[in-house]
């Protein structure tokens, strides 16, 4: 199992779908920076089929004031959290 | 990669070229047989032909290519074009004492290759 | 399953084009660097990475080197595994036809199969 790292919201970038190509069915997907848009209601359509595989970094939410915005089927982790699906993933690839 | 920044000056007959730090000419208009030869002079080597060989291979392969081989490209090219016998890094070795890909680009007018230490 | 490589140490994946930016330059380098000392190395050409191998390119306007005497060098680095992303390509209306090189072609599955296939994945 792989994580996937993108930072690029998917209203202005179309790294999400490498991100997505690249992804096999049981890879997890974070979203950092300004990837965390892609945590909101209207953009989370993008990742369709991810329920459950898809979080977002707590704190880039919080410092763009989307905490309380995300989308209910995204799992919000913090650093601490980062590291641990990390740790949990064979590796980590970047999509930036 | 190639400075352009002329660090000293190689005296030949009664010209002189620019090197870069590492001796790299800075100008690769410059090369001549007798430049090459005034810079086998410093690194203690005499060219034979078996070493004008290699340097008409360097040469070649940046005419195609565009940059200067590491090692491993260098080997596979020289017996590519000299035959398995010399594309072997001993042979190399024995030609270019040290780093052959480093003194033999130097040699033929290249610049540093970029892809080795 | 088809197999469309061998898995090799190191997968560069390059996302850009020629001339618009360091991208595909400096992933190429890494590639380079990587097989001199060695290593086995793939390169994925994904998205607008695969017009880094149309035919015909030159210098850029401001005398920037191009990419291709690189691209062509690489067999000579024996770096011989040249993927691309199908989708890649049909997005831009191009088949590997009109490559410069012979390259396999991915689909999202094999896509996806080559990423975790490589203990090592750099991204450019």
């Amino acid at each position: 199992m792989l994580l996937h790292v993108v930072n690029r919201s998917p209203a202005t970038s179309r790294v999400y779908q490498q991100a997505l190509a690249g992804m096999s069915p049981d890879d997890r997907l974070l979203l950092i920076e300004d990837g965390v848009q892609g945590a909101l209601p209207q953009l989370v359509r993008y990742y369709t089929g991810l329920e459950g595989r898809l979080f977002a970094l707590k704190e880039d939410l919080e410092s763009r004031g989307l905490l309380g915005r995300c989308d209910a089927s995204v799992q919000v982790v913090d650093v601490d959290g980062f590291v641990e699906l990390t740790e949990e993933a064979e590796r980590t690839v970047s999509w930036y | 990669m190639a400075t352009t920044e002329i660090y000293r000056y190689l005296p030949v007959g009664s010209r002189r070229y620019g090197l870069d730090p590492e001796g790299y000419l800075v100008d690769m208009n410059d090369w001549s047989p007798e430049v090459a030869e005034a810079l086998a002079q410093e690194e203690g080597i005499e060219l034979t032909p078996e070493q004008w060989e290699i340097l008409q291979v360097l040469r070649d392969f940046y005419a195609r290519y565009e940059m200067a081989p590491a090692m491993r490209p260098l080997v596979k090219a020289v017996g590519r074009a000299l035959g398995p016998e010399k594309g072997r890094s001993i042979h190399l070795m024995r030609l270019f004492p040290g780093s052959p890909a480093k003194v033999a680009a130097r040699l033929a007018g290249l610049p540093k290759p970029t892809h080795c230490l | 399953m088809q197999e469309h490589h061998d898995d090799s140490d190191l997968l560069v994946i390059l996302r850009h084009g020629p001339h618009g930016s360091s991208w595909l330059r400096e992933g190429l380098d890494a590639a380079l660097v990587a097989a001199a000392f060695g290593r086995r190395v793939s390169l994925l050409f994904m998205g607008e990475g695969v017009t880094a191998l149309l035919p015909g390119q030159q210098v850029g306007p401001l005398g920037q080197k191009g990419t291709a005497a690189t691209l062509e060098m690489l067999e000579m680095y024996d770096i011989e595994t040249l993927l691309v992303e199908e989708q890649g390509l049909s997005c831009l209306g191009l088949s590997s036809d009109d490559l410069m090189l012979e390259v396999a072609c991915l689909s999202p599955m094999a896509l996806a199969r080559v990423l975790c296939g490589h203990r090592l994945v750099l991204t450019f």
